[in-house]
């Protein structure tokens, strides 16, 4: 265990992370609407130890009810339409949407459009847009950070 | 019957024999293959310009037999009883092709979605019995699924899992198309397995088109899908560490996959190697010295999770919480079919890696093994632990030379049906494509981890209801390239 922690350490040292956080914080909630995994991978990754988005106040939580952002991956298919609706009712407002990665901004989708439902943007409002396929964990990073 | 298969060239790629079956003999054809030390390895309907086919492939070492019949109308026999694998291709096939299989009762329905419960869940009944619905969306960042769990007080009972909420129609976008153009339907049907499948699809359309691949192009694959497993596997160890709130094991491996992925884009221009592989060529270009600062990166990498891995396996508390849960016995995963770590760490020693000519792996390669083979979390993850360690070999061997921009060879006549295997991190990925003057006719991905989910769903049965996401990720099965 010690050993562990202390490889932590050096892995946070030379990702030179700031030693204090900024005010303020935000609870992100995520729904995965259709796309091919690689935008989770990175957003889990920038809760990971080399980008650790909770120092700033960012979270992920477990609950739509406890969160100020949405955040969108995937084209939306039909079969994710609803779900992503009930999340969005279920929050609390002020409530903040983010498009997270390509196919959430409607680019370059793959896919049989009769499987899709419209894309997110008419939808819901979106209010953060993070382009990418997938954008790398630093682009999530600065893109929710620079938000605020 | 009709043998239709390709020429014999030189045993440089898996071989297809195509077999033409009238359907009154399909079910003692599929059990003869069997019989004959065959395993099935997926089933799917085709409509070539001749009409509606269906066609059932069975893998014995490098060779791939193809079965193909048509039905009998929309009606033809089912094999669900013979090889219980087919079980979701057939249901796959009910639902989209609108194929009918006599003997499949119930077929419920799998990439349909009803509205009424009754018609795709198992009926549970008895005293103390209720149902927990999960999904589709999750806690934590999780792909989308739904789960119907059955228990009684804590203890699952049966789960019913319904996937396919990330269904977005890839195969059926893809046909009509060329085969270089329709590579990215195969690709981005799965981040995660990127490289794998796009591997399985550009073998595949090469059987069609007759290439076959030079030394320096199955060099090349073969380096980017180490490099896939590399990143995958660190991926999946950090994460049955999350299962259990073990958060120095979790954030140790992420970090080391993050390292990995770092090495990937500086390797092959993208974290994920998106777009490192093309149908009839290898567009990887890497010089002698990259290749040397990767090889060394990697040697690193490979000590520090040598270190970690040890850190994990003598955390008492930590392997108390593995051992015994989400058993997979062998006969169970042998029976349903199932595929790669997951199959390994119950004793199914199968690997399609020791049976791919057309990729790099000696002729020594073997399938790896944990040391008890008990099919639970603990060897799950072992398994893993093992094959990191051949994993960072090969690669250490394939970085000693520089990679230069390869084109495959033209050897053998076209083909109207191509398949290729290829070993992904979550197990045998299949693919199949159909050709038509230059287009594809069909394309089916059936990939490791849809040939897992029945195996899932029958080692979470008899554990505890909140050990269901730990048993979940020692599978680390993908959602979407199952829902395609």
């Amino acid at each position: 265990m010690f050993v562990l922690l202390r490889h932590l350490q050096r892995v946070r040292r030379e990702a030179g992370l700031p030693r204090r956080g900024r005010a303020g914080s935000l609870a992100i909630r995520h729904v995965d609407a259709g796309s091919c995994n690689a935008c989770e991978h990175e957003l889990a990754a920038t809760a990971g130890p080399h980008y650790d988005l909770q120092r700033f106040g960012l979270d992920i939580v477990a609950s739509p009810r406890h969160a100020d952002v949405l955040l969108v991956t995937g084209p939306v298919t039909t079969r994710m339409e609803t779900a992503l609706r009930r999340a969005y009712e279920a929050m609390p407002e002020p409530r903040l949407v983010a498009a997270l990665g390509d196919c959430a901004l409607g680019c370059g989708v793959l896919a049989d459009a009769a499987e899709l439902a419209p894309p997110l943007e008419q939808l819901l409002e979106v209010d953060i847009r993070i382009p990418g396929c997938p954008p790398s964990p630093e682009q999530i990073a600065a893109a929710i950070l620079n938000r605020r | 019957m009709s043998r239709a298969g390709g020429a014999r060239a030189a045993a440089a790629r898996q071989e297809v024999d195509l077999v033409a079956v009238e359907p009154a003999g399909w079910r003692d054809a599929c059990r003869r293959a069997l019989e004959e030390g065959h395993r099935f390895c997926g089933a799917h309907a085709a409509a070539p310009p001749a009409g509606q086919r269906w066609n059932a492939l069975f893998a014995r070492g490098a060779d791939t037999l193809v079965l193909s019949t048509e039905p009998d109308g929309q009606k033809l026999e089912t094999i669900v009883d013979i090889a219980p694998a087919a079980d979701w291709d057939e249901r796959e096939a009910h639902d989209l092709y609108g194929l009918d299989f006599d003997g499949h009762e119930p077929l419920r329905p799998l990439v349909a979605h009803p509205k009424d419960t009754a018609r795709w869940t198992v009926p549970v009944e008895g005293e103390g019995v209720y149902d927990v619905a999960v999904g589709p969306v999750h806690a934590g960042v999780i792909e989308s699924g739904h789960f119907r769990f059955h228990v009684v007080g804590e203890r699952i009972l049966l789960v019913d899992p319904r996937l396919f909420h990330k269904h977005r129609g890839l195969e059926r976008a893809a046909e009509g198309r060329g085969p270089a153009e329709a590579l990215a339907f195969a690709q981005r049907a799965c981040g995660a397995c990127a490289v794998s499948n796009s591997v399985a699809y550009a073998q595949a359309c090469e059987s069609v088109l007759g290439l076959l691949a030079p030394r320096s192009l199955r060099r090349a694959r073969t380096l980017l899908l180490e490099l896939e497993r590399l990143y995958n596997h660190l991926n999946d160890i950090a994460a049955v560490c999350a299962g259990i709130g073990f958060a120095g094991g979790n954030m140790a491996f992420a970090a080391l996959k993050e390292r990995a992925m770092r090495t990937n884009a500086a390797l092959a221009g993208h974290r994920f190697l998106f777009g490192s592989v093309e149908v009839g060529a290898s567009p990887l270009d890497l010089p002698a010295p990259a290749a040397a600062r990767a090889r060394a990166e990697l040697r690193e990498l490979r000590a520090d999770a040598a270190r970690a891995w040890r850190e994990i396996r003598f955390s008492a508390s930590a392997q108390a919480r593995f051992g015994g849960v989400g058993v997979l016995d062998r006969d169970t995963a042998a029976e349903l079919g199932a595929v790669g770590p997951a199959a390994r760490a119950a004793g199914v020693g199968i690997d399609t890696r020791c049976s791919s000519p057309g990729l790099w792996y000696g002729s020594s390669f073997a399938a790896a093994a944990p040391a008890a083979s008990t099919g639970d979390v603990a060897a799950r993850l072992e398994l893993r632990a093992v094959e990191l360690e051949s994993t960072l070999e090969i690669l250490d061997e394939l970085l000693c030379e520089p990679f230069a921009p390869e084109a495959a060879e033209t050897a053998a006549p076209a083909a109207p049906l191509g398949v290729a295997r290829v070993e992904s991190p979550r197990g045998e990925t299949v693919c199949a494509v159909e050709s038509d003057s230059q287009r594809l006719a069909r394309l089916r991905l059936r990939t490791g981890s849809y040939a897992n989910w029945p195996a899932l769903a029958q080692a979470t049965a008899g554990n505890l209801l909140p050990d269901f996401p730990l048993i979940n990720k020692s599978f680390e099965l993908c959602y979407a390239c199952v829902d395609r």
